[in-house]
């Protein structure tokens, strides 16, 4: 009896340590995105006291007004929709088929190309937006939407590939086989068997595509031009002289706005983003 | 009876297009980067290309500028590797704990940085956590009477703050490969450890880390090949400076080729950041497969 009391005390103890210290990281990890919030909602962000803008003791949603009339929100959102929307449409047409047939071929070939796909996977992106700024020019597509959107195909399709071969090795021989007895040809192997046992990590994937592609940044600066700028882009025009006179509460009215659709993806279908950044860990 | 199986299936049918694609996409800018960073090219006048061999390499490795943005870009590359790897073990093992509730909530919330755009964290790191009168950390540690630094304006200090910020985003990336690895470990491991009175310690060490081991080694490969080449969230916070004393390579080789105009050396730079992480995924690769044959 006592060494059973001791023991739930003991625990208790142990639980409050645990989830105190988790706590203290969740404020660490938290604190940015709340910082920004917080700010965004305070007339004015400029040399307040944190602890002010927690409060919100200056109340106001006007940041929120001057992000969208004199920050060209809906400009810069167009773009960056229209270019994620897009790469994630291609990016799963090419690679669902592809990872697909990694798995239908003979493994000294599979290696082979598996091999490529995961080489380009480590290529750093500056190397490839340095050459493609110049190839653009020359092809006509500098500062369009369509040369912006190839230059994020090319992380998307070795990232998704990848990720989509360990997917696809997850399906059960027998099904496969069963269709094969049953006369099944190689397209209805591919969209009747195969694919819908893969529909939870494609579903990963579309989200994790659409996140790169509207958190990127290094390829826009080198090939958007003026027409095809998406918006994190469009919020540095703000940081002109951030630390003098900058408004910093307009800066943080913008930033939640970028923030909010892959913060809301990440409350939502977290289940969804975590299968997918460890698939390719667990499986290997 | 189907063990040639890809008889039925015409695996390469549904290969050719992406791989074709991606080769074109992938493949040709990369040919192209080599083939630019053999050659002096201007950009106000980039049709004219003169061949100097590897004269822009060597230039590179004697040009002090270089060796600095390498040494940086090293340190922040370590940095970053011990603490998003080191914290990722951590919060995991006090997440795995029996006694922890809602753990999915957690995860879904410490989930939070890794999807945030970097520019916007960066953002969001230097006007409100860096920042040195308004900036929470120096409220706080001012509330402690301690030192209260310039963070991004000193020379000093500027590194450490990318390096911190860039971990916060990572971290995520390491807790969740983590904690997934570690709910894959049969319980009867735990329970043999436990029959056979090994403490705590002793399972966490002879136990956990050894089946942990290929995650670590694939965590810490994600974590190298982002840091290695960060762009976004340096720009956001430091652009480089102050000084040089963030101008990691992505940033040297941007500001080369696009400020000075200079892409024949802004290619070389970044082709030798291509090498460097070449050499990584051979390493990796070689790696991977011994241990995987070892937990197997």
């Amino acid at each position: 009896m006592s060494t059973k009391v001791k023991g739930s005390m003991h625990t208790r103890t142990t639980v409050w340590g645990l989830h105190a210290a988790l706590f203290i990281w969740l404020i660490l990890a938290l604190a940015p995105p709340i910082m920004l919030l917080a700010a965004s909602l305070n007339e004015t962000a400029l040399f307040r006291s944190p602890w002010d803008l927690l409060l919100l003791k200056d109340f106001s949603l006007n940041n929120f007004r001057v992000a969208f009339d004199r920050g060209d929100f809906w400009f810069f959102f167009q773009n960056s929709l229209i270019i994620s929307t897009s790469a994630v449409i291609i990016t799963l047409v090419v690679c669902v088929p592809l990872a697909y047939g990694l798995n239908k071929i003979s493994p000294r070939q599979k290696a082979v190309v598996s091999f490529g796909v995961l080489a380009m996977r480590f290529v750093p992106y500056v190397v490839l937006a340095l050459p493609m700024f110049l190839l653009f020019v020359q092809l006509g597509l500098s500062g369009s939407r369509v040369g912006l959107l190839l230059a994020h195909l090319s992380i998307h399709i070795p990232f998704a590939t990848w990720m989509l071969v360990g997917f696809f090795e997850g399906v059960p021989k027998e099904l496969e086989e069963a269709g094969i007895v049953d006369g099944c040809s190689p397209w209805r192997l591919f969209w009747n068997v195969s694919l819908p046992v893969v529909r939870s990590g494609i579903t990963a994937l579309a989200i994790l595509v659409f996140i790169i592609s509207w958190n990127e940044y290094l390829f826009a600066l080198f090939l958007a031009g003026s027409d095809a700028q998406p918006l994190t882009i469009g919020i540095t025009r703000f940081l002109g002289g951030a630390e003098i006179g900058a408004q910093y509460g307009v800066i943080a009215a913008y930033s939640v706005l970028i923030v909010a659709p892959v913060i809301f993806f990440a409350l939502v279908a977290n289940r969804y983003i975590v299968s997918g950044m460890t698939a390719g860990a667990v499986k290997g | 009876m189907f063990g040639n199986q890809h008889r039925f299936t015409r695996g390469w049918w549904f290969i050719a297009p992406g791989l074709i694609m991606m080769i074109m996409i992938v493949g040709a800018p990369l040919a192209m980067g080599f083939r630019l960073s053999l050659h002096d090219v201007f950009l106000y006048d980039f049709r004219n290309q003169f061949y100097v061999g590897l004269e822009n390499y060597r230039y590179a490795f004697q040009d002090p500028l270089y060796i600095l943005s390498l040494k940086t870009t090293a340190i922040f590359t370590l940095g970053c590797l011990v603490l998003a790897v080191g914290f990722g073990i951590i919060i995991t093992f006090l997440l795995n704990s029996k006694l922890v509730r809602f753990r999915s909530t957690w995860i879904a919330l410490f989930l939070i940085p890794f999807v945030m755009t970097p520019v916007v964290g960066g953002i969001a790191w230097r006007l409100f956590i860096w920042q040195q009168e308004f900036g929470l950390l120096n409220q706080v540690t001012g509330l402690f009477g301690l030192p209260q630094p310039y963070w991004l304006l000193d020379r000093e200090t500027a590194l450490i703050a990318t390096i911190i910020s860039n971990s916060w985003q990572l971290t995520p990336l390491a807790i969740l490969v983590f904690y997934a690895a570690l709910t894959t470990i049969p319980e009867d491991l735990y329970e043999a450890a436990r029959m056979d009175g090994a403490s705590a310690t002793r399972t966490l060490w002879s136990v956990i880390l050894p089946q942990m081991g290929p995650h670590i080694l694939f965590v810490s490969i994600i974590v190298i090949t982002s840091a290695f080449r960060e762009f976004d969230m340096i720009m956001a916070l430091t652009g480089g400076g102050p000084g040089r004393s963030t101008t990691v390579l992505s940033v040297f080789a941007y500001n080369r080729g696009i400020a000075n105009q200079d892409m024949g050396m802004a290619n070389t730079v970044a082709f030798t950041m291509f090498i460097i992480m070449a050499t990584f995924a051979w390493v990796y690769i070689t790696l991977y497969r011994k241990l995987e044959a070892r937990t197997q």
